[in-house]
């Protein structure tokens, strides 16, 4: 039983608490397959891939970019309410948020058509992405309550938060169009085990003078939690068998839908290439498990009213069940079944790179030297500098990071990409990517916001990625 | 062998930046962490005309016991540490009278009793605030409270009738409770 709460506790920690979805580091980075993951257009050379199961690609993101855990419980010898009150609930705004995703391959393929322009792609991923603004209000209700803040609306609007956890089945093809460009396309089906969203929501707390007592508290509430799978997981959890469930969810049982992702490279010339993705243009259609929760309405309350003579017509009158049912009555709490679709966020990439230094030819299979290309691939520079710019569709709006990257590569043994990202999180996140090709093996290793592990406390963004694969150059 | 060489350097160089530090995170500082909000609101309104006033020939106008669950339900009771009720009563009427609230438990035994004398009008709004607490009332009161006792007594005559536009007798009241979340 243990096992199974910390599995749930795992499971929510991963979809729940976790940050950003930036992959800059291992965008356009073609030595690695994963890369087709984030650009299918992307410059391939291999004959084919298999990533080793489950360990073929694997990323956790953290970050926050308001407070991190060194602002509250660094042994600073500080009241922590304090600092909760200077650095959460005033030094925070709505903007700032708590989000992030984990993805893990589970089956990663790859292989190249009789047509060697054609790269087929496959495999099947388990990705949890989860994001909550800063509930601002809400915290100042919590932590300091309404009193002597006649006439200030608390802003129930500022609970925005969206999360879910999924398996996703794809198929992509990778096509080299010509010399010049390459265009590739993924469909995906999403095999949703649990998700929940609230971000559509409105209203306001407000207490004011009474008209009739000393104050008034109105309530206008427009507020929606909708949600599916949390049903069958706690009864799973119940049951001793949530592993299970999780897998079937995970495998067509739970909610599904549909998505693509698109991309392209373009060489401008032959030292100058131009990348572009779209990814995760999708939505899941959640008719199981669904469980919708509503507040909607206004109710304004001056306590309990005894106003002669009505008042004494009933004896029996009950005051205060009357004014719970009015309440009640006029904002109503109630929970729905509702089919509902829920978008994915759709991220989208994009980069100009300037290719420099010596060339380092294609692996792919030839007798012919170094620095030839071999048919329509192109041999690859020892040096690559450019810019990227990343963009994810967020409840509150998109929001962007760029990047500046140099791409390094030793021979066709092993590939280093840094890259200084500017974000909401970070104005200074240096990452370092690493991919070591020995013999047909290859292993990748990511980091993010280097700088900040200096003092891992004091970050707001950390993120990490890992991956091994077998590679082939063969035509056999 | 120098490819070797590289890759090798490199990868300690990247496995240096992985084993990261972090400064000293003191986690039990939670545990001092407290969410004691002030919350407010009204509880209670009594309104009574002189022209119904004047239809009582007895001196007790009217009495009523009257459910109030706030207090007492888990999600308060459990919670509060302190606060003040505020009352102001204000009369317009002609005649002297007599509000009283009184706090009763489940079993309606009587905790507490707040009176309120006023003369006619025009006479001065009458406030009081009441604090329940530390140094004040027990806060107990507040916390077994589930219905109130409103009485109200004519100290004057029943005929006579106030000058003033729309006279009555009215309570407001109001609580300021500091609330335990955390």
């Amino acid at each position: 039983m243990r096992n199974q709460y910390f599995f749930l506790v795992v499971l929510f920690w991963a979809g729940g608490c976790l940050f950003g979805q930036n992959k800059e580091l291992l965008y356009d980075f073609t030595e690695i397959p994963q890369s087709l993951m984030i650009n299918p257009g992307v410059q391939t050379d291999f004959r084919g891939y298999s990533g080793i199961p489950a360990l073929s690609g694997i990323s956790f993101q953290l970050g926050s970019s308001g407070i991190s855990a060194g602002d509250l419980f660094a042994d600073d010898g500080l009241d922590i309410n304090d600092k909760v009150r200077d650095r959460a609930i005033v030094g925070m705004d709505t903007r700032d948020e708590l989000s992030g995703t984990y993805q893990i391959a589970l089956l990663n393929i790859g292989f190249r058509a009789k047509d060697p322009d054609v790269f087929y792609s496959f495999g099947i991923y388990n990705e949890g992405d989860a994001i909550g603004y800063w509930f601002k209000d809400y915290a100042i209700l919590a932590y300091e309550g309404n009193a002597d803040r006649r006439n200030q609306k608390f802003d129930l609007g500022h609970l925005k938060t969206r999360g879910e956890m999924m398996n996703v089945f794809h198929f992509g093809v990778n096509k080299r169009v010509d010399k010049k460009s390459t265009v590739g396309i993924r469909a995906k089906i999403y095999s949703s085990i649990l998700n929940f969203n609230s971000t559509r929501n409105k209203g306001y707390f407000v207490t004011t003078e009474g008209q009739r007592n000393l104050l008034a508290s109105t309530v206008e509430a427009d507020l929606q939690l909708r949600s599916s799978g949390f049903d069958e997981l706690r009864a799973a959890n119940r049951d001793g068998n949530l592993p299970g469930t999780i897998l079937k969810r995970g495998f067509f049982g739970g909610n599904l839908g549909l998505g693509v992702d698109l991309g392209f490279t373009y060489q401008i010339n032959s030292q100058t290439v131009i990348t572009g993705s779209l990814l995760d243009l999708g939505f899941v259609y959640h008719t199981n498990d669904v469980k919708n929760y509503t507040l909607n309405g206004s109710a304004t309350v001056e306590g309990v009213e005894i106003i002669l003579p009505d008042a004494l017509s009933d004896p029996n009158r009950d005051f205060w069940q009357d004014l719970v049912d009015e309440v009640e009555a006029f904002i109503p709490f109630e929970d729905n079944s509702k089919r509902y679709i829920a978008f994915r966020p759709t991220k989208l990439y994009a980069s100009l790179r300037y290719n420099f230094g010596k060339r380092v030819a294609t692996r792919m299979d030839c007798d012919c030297a170094e620095q030839v290309s071999v048919g329509s691939f192109r041999a690859k520079y020892t040096n690559g500098i450019g810019g990227q710019l990343y963009m994810i569709n967020r409840p509150r709006g998109p929001q962007a990071a760029l990047t500046a990257f140099y791409h390094r590569r030793f021979g066709n043994v092993m590939a280093l990409k840094t890259t200084y990202t500017v974000d909401k999180f970070s104005k200074a996140n240096i990452g370092l990517g690493l991919s070591v090709q020995a013999g047909p093996v290859n292993l990748y290793v990511m980091a993010d916001n280097l700088l900040a592990y200096g003092n891992i406390a004091t970050s707001r963004y950390a993120s990490f990625q890992i991956g091994l694969n077998i590679i082939s150059w063969d035509k056999n | 062998m120098i490819r070797f060489k590289k890759i090798w350097v490199s990868s300690l160089v990247f496995s240096a930046l992985l084993f990261s530090c972090t400064e000293k995170l003191d986690f039990d500082q939670y545990d001092h962490l407290r969410l004691t909000p002030i919350m407010e609101a009204s509880i209670l309104y009594v309104e009574a005309p002189e022209r119904v006033i004047n239809l009582v020939t007895q001196s007790s106008i009217f009495t009523k016991d009257l459910n109030f669950e706030a207090f007492s339900a888990d999600i308060f009771s459990e919670r509060v540490i302190e606060g003040t009720i505020t009352y102001v009563v204000e009369n317009t009427t002609s005649k002297a009278l007599e509000i009283s609230v009184a706090f009763l438990d489940r079993n309606n035994n009587v905790l507490d009793t707040e009176i309120f004398t006023v003369q006619p009008a025009p006479a001065p709004i009458l406030q009081r605030d009441v604090f329940y607490g530390p140094g004040g009332r027990s806060i107990d009161i507040v916390k077994n409270t589930s219905k109130f006792r409103v009485s109200a007594l004519n100290l004057g005559d029943s005929t006579s009738t106030s000058n003033l536009p729309d006279p009555m007798v009215t309570l407001k009241s109001s609580g300021q409770f500091l609330v335990r979340v955390k």
